[in-house]
């Protein structure tokens, strides 16, 4: 008798590794090799850029549909909705996403800009996707029911969030995929604002902080295949209609440079605002943060009775502001209560963006500075519209200090180059007057409240460069000719002051040697010879007054010292540098080097 | 930050909140998933299907948008005729949020604003609408009225102008005449009446063979003294309905105004017949009929008939001098400073020779007769208002007299 067992049931590893040589098998049979490399590391960082772009412009195409979904379920298609959804509506939606964001979506809170910065600087590119998700519906749910928050920055972290994922599942080498992050906020960003030059701006502006070729390309890619994205879906047309602009005369830009310091002293309020509140409210009960956004909500909805305006991104009510259709004294209110509102909803907790708010508290500033010159000076004065885009351009240099992506922004959308000379003015005024009474920019401000030190892209602007003319010294020694005759050399080199000596070949290329070690050597060596069949082939490395020190740390190497020559005449020796003087130099300019507040670790 | 945690594979730190290495892991995927290739190609599929959906949730988000704003612009229309200005604003800026660059919604909010005295707000608007497309003749029509309104002449002759070259949905040339129309009816009112003249004689050569707007322009050119062209266009509607009383009336008064009264009372009597409530036509006709009756200068009249006209001529003046004095209190006798009394005074020293049969014979004497008639009319028209009747017939005769049409 046979006794038949029953067959156990497959592990699943077992499985695994059959349906795995199963798969090898097909693939040999087909002659397919998947694992060939088709594409290298290079060549695939680009097209993951441009496939980054695709899903990121994809996913901000949804994101808007689903910020205007919510707002249209919850507050119906009117503009104006009745009093008891404007109080309900804010309010429960902030309970639900408190709840959305403290159970499944920590780390959705927050605007998504130092999130970004944290994946790229603190958690090598590493971005969870359940937080694209999180921010996706709790940003969507916070600004459709009234937050008066934005979706660029989500859109920005959302975008960084598939990149990291998609960097991560293909495999890219740990530094690729710390930079796949901020290709992927670009993307998001440009998606989210329908304008490519100012994403890539502000990623390099404030979350890489330099220029780098190796990550410009693919930033750029990306940017503009989300942007393509966009525009296939949801039009050509920019986010505002844009007014006309001429300077009607010079005397006009004194009115700017009035916006300039409005702009400045507004921004001032809402950092100081959210400076002061926020860590008040964090270091509240963790039950209260439950409420936080809803209380935000009541009272955003309490403002939004009389002013409803203020609920929501409100860039309806930004392309009215720039067409003139508010009173100053309606747009100063709008200005004001939506630096209030803004302030509750940021620092509440409630997930969402600043750069929508920054642009409407600007546009209703400019707007209202404009409505107030027009009135008095008419023959001055051009059209007000022009003064509310200018003055979202200053919000976004004196709130979020990015001077160079707030005068591309202005510029990209308003396709208006001529508009340039108001736009600086403007800006850098405001930029200079945030700096000056808050020298800690808001998102460095937000990052150390939170306990993390990331790098400050505007101190890194700020940092006093060590150059090589700092460290160098003059040359005491002698310098030898290589074609010199070995005893006459050897008799000039031991007159030298330095131990080391140069020696130069006629052609700019330098050559060293201690004055022993030329002793040593040139005992072994016949009568006649010359110094160049003594010496190495291989030229000393040389540098230039103002190569940075860091540069010269690099080139040093093991020498004793290294030539600093003039750029103009490689011959003509400046100076040495000497590891001594590099390290006085350091600890001399060393102090000077951080002109911000960076404050010491607790 | 749990940074201690570190992967056994690649010894990196494992970020906070990860279970494992996200670099390393094999957690996510089956083998396949793992090759950069099969996940290249995964990927592709996945963009392609997210295309679809996104395409599907645009389409239906853009057809909610375009329902929502087409009823909102249903609501402001409604709400615009019943002359409800505000709510009709209201409608239309939330038919915009819905519809954001649609010309018409742009073109009816401005409206609206309008309607509600925000001018600037509305200026802006169509400023904008006509930055975007110049030659939208709707837009510049409302800007011409917004100048017009701000009595700013010169912009609102030129938006007229834009007006009337620009595009027009349905019917252009009717729209075009309208505008026209519109333009003259401002010059008419801004006291330029050679520029009206000019723009009507512009819509008449475009005219079509409609009685009813060939009468109707023709009345506009008599208002700006263009009484030929309009007499043409009055007799080309009496062509095509010969028993209109508003033609007949029209070249009726056209001929009055012209000094041709035989022909002006013709055509007044035919309009009288076909409707006898025209009370101004009557009027007319009556003046032009006492223009007949007492002008003694009218060809091919007997010389005894002329010094009676000129008789009765004289005794009208008289009676209107000695009315118009005895109105403002004035006693002919003893007012020495007044030219009514230097006039009564020189009729008076006149009157003596005046005899029919003087008047008859002497046609200088006839002359000098109508000429002092003409000069006491003038008098007092001037000193107590347009003249009526018999008079008006003798202050038309002097006009006609010095040259000048009437």
């Amino acid at each position: 008798m046979t006794s038949t067992s029953p067959t156990p049931p497959a592990s699943p590893i077992a499985t695994h590794t059959a349906a795995r040589a199963a798969w090898d098998k097909l693939r040999k049979r087909i002659g397919w090799e998947p694992e060939s490399e088709m594409l290298g590391e290079p060549q695939l960082f680009l097209l993951l850029a441009v496939i980054i772009g695709l899903i990121s412009g994809l996913a901000v195409v949804l994101f808007r549909i689903a910020i205007d979904w919510t707002r249209l379920s919850v507050f119906g298609s009117d503009l104006t909705p009745p009093p008891t959804r404007t109080l309900l509506v804010p309010t429960v939606g902030g309970l639900i996403v408190a709840f959305l964001v403290i159970k499944f979506f920590p780390r959705a809170r927050g605007s998504g800009v130092n999130q970004t910065k944290a994946a790229l600087y603190i958690y090598d590119g590493f971005i969870p996707f359940n937080t694209v998700i999180g921010k996706f519906v709790c940003c969507a749910l916070a600004i459709g029911t009234g937050q008066s928050l934005g979706p660029e920055d989500p859109s920005l972290q959302m975008g960084a969030g598939i990149a990291s994922a998609l960097g991560r599942r293909l495999r890219l080498s740990r530094e690729k995929v710390r930079l796949i992050a901020p290709v992927g906020a670009a993307a998001g960003l440009a998606a989210a604002f329908n304008a490519p030059i100012s994403a890539v701006l502000f990623v390099i502006e404030e979350v890489i902080g330099k220029w780098t070729a190796g990550v410009l390309g693919a930033v750029v890619l990306a940017a503009v295949s989300s942007v393509v994205v966009v525009r296939w879906f949801l039009g050509e047309q920019p986010l505002f209609r844009i007014p006309e602009y001429h300077l009607v005369h010079p005397a006009e830009l004194l009115a700017y440079a009035a916006l300039g310091v409005i702009g400045g002293i507004s921004s001032l309020i809402l950092v100081k605002l959210i400076g002061y509140a926020r860590p008040r409210l964090k270091a509240l009960p963790r039950w209260s943060q439950y409420f936080q956004p809803a209380v935000a909500g009541l009272l955003i909805g309490v403002i939004g009775l009389g002013l409803p305006q203020v609920m929501g991104a409100g860039y309806d009510f930004i392309d009215q502001a720039m067409h003139d259709e508010f009173t100053w004294r309606m747009l100063a209110l709008l200005a004001a209560f939506k630096i209030l509102s803004t302030s509750f909803s940021f620092v509440s907790g409630t997930p969402g963006g600043m750069f929508a708010p920054a642009l409407f508290i600007g546009a209703m500033i400019g707007g209202a500075v404009g409505s107030i010159e027009h009135h008095f000076f008419p023959w001055l004065t051009g059209q007000v519209g022009t003064y509310a885009l200018v003055g979202m351009g200053t919000l976004f240099a004196g709130f979020l200090r990015v001077p160079m992506t707030s005068v591309f922004m202005v510029l990209e959308v308003s396709g208006n180059y001529s508009i340039i000379l108001p736009v600086m003015i403007s800006n850098t005024i405001a930029y200079l007057i945030s700096r000056h009474y808050q020298p800690t920019a808001l998102f460095d401000l937000l990052s150390r409240q939170d306990g993390t030190d990331l790098p400050s892209m505007e101190e890194r602007r700020e940092e006093v460069s060590v150059h090589v003319e700092n460290a160098m010294r003059a040359y005491q020694g002698t310098v030898l000719n290589i074609e010199e005759p070995l005893s006459t050399a050897l008799a000039r080199a031991d007159a030298s002051a330095e131990d080391f000596v140069f020696v130069e070949d006629g052609t700019g290329k330098w050559r060293g040697i201690k004055k022993e070690e030329l002793r040593r050597q040139a005992a072994q060596m016949p009568e006649g010879a010359t110094l160049r069949s003594l010496l190495p082939e291989e030229a000393l490395p040389h540098l230039h007054p103002d190569h940075v020190l860091e540069e010269a740390l690099r080139r040093l190497g093991d020498l004793p010292l290294l030539p600093v020559v003039n750029r103009a005449d490689f011959r003509k020796l400046e100076g040495v540098v000497t590891l001594a003087g590099i390290l006085e130099a350091y600890r001399e300019v060393g102090p000077r080097r951080f002109k911000g507040t960076r404050p010491q670790p607790a | 930050m749990e940074l201690d945690r570190r992967c056994a594979k690649c010894g990196q730190a494992i970020p906070w909140g990860e279970p494992e290495c996200p670099l390393c892991s094999e957690r996510l995927g089956y083998f396949w998933l793992q090759r950069r290739d099969t996940f290249l190609i995964l990927v592709f599929v996945l963009i392609i299907l997210l295309f679809v959906i996104t395409g599907y949730a645009v389409r239906r988000y853009h057809a909610v948008e375009r329902g929502l704003a087409q009823d909102w612009y249903s609501r402001g229309e409604q709400a615009l005729m019943a002359g409800h200005a505000k709510a009709a604003l209201a409608d239309f800026r939330n038919a915009l949020a819905y519809s954001r660059d649609n010309p018409l919604f742009q073109l009816r909010l401005a409206q609206a604003l309008v309607a509600t005295e925000r001018v600037p707000e509305a200026r802006t608007y169509l400023l904008n609408l006509r930055e975007r497309d110049p030659g939208n003749g709707p837009v510049n029509l409302e800007l011409a009225r917004l100048a017009v309104r701000e009595r700013a002449t010169p912009e609102a002759v030129q938006y007229f102008h834009d007006a009337v070259y620009s595009d027009w949905d349905g019917n252009p040339a009717v729209r075009r005449r309208t505008v026209r129309l519109e333009l003259v009816d401002f010059l008419l009112h801004s006291d330029q009446e050679a520029a009206a003249r000019a723009e009507l004689i512009a819509v008449a050569s475009n005219l079509p063979p409609d009685a009813k707007l060939q009468t109707q322009v023709g009345a506009l050119l008599m208002k700006a003294g263009g009484y030929d062209d309009a007499l043409r266009l009055f007799r080309q509607a009496l062509a095509a309905e010969p028993r209109s009383a508003p033609a007949l009336v029209g070249a009726g008064e056209c001929y009055f105004q012209t000094g041709q009264y035989t022909q002006a009372q013709r055509y007044l009597n035919r309009a009288l017949q076909q409707d006898p409530n025209l009370t101004q036509a009557a009027a007319m006709r009556d003046t032009a009929r006492a223009v007949l009756d007492l002008d003694p200068f009218i060809p091919r009249l007997g010389e005894q008939e002329r010094g009676q006209r000129a008789r009765e001529a004289f005794d009208q003046a008289m009676t209107r001098l000695e009315a118009c004095a005895a109105q403002r209190g004035i006693d002919l006798q003893s007012a020495h400073d007044d030219p009514l009394h230097t006039l009564y005074a020189q009729a008076t020293t006149f009157q003596p020779s005046m005899r029919q049969r003087s008047l008859s014979r002497d046609s200088e004497l006839l002359s000098n007769t109508m000429d002092l008639v003409f000069e006491i009319e003038k008098a007092a028209s001037q000193a107590c208002g347009e003249p009526q009747g018999l008079d008006l017939a003798l202050v038309l005769i002097a006009r006609q007299q010095e040259g000048g049409r009437p």
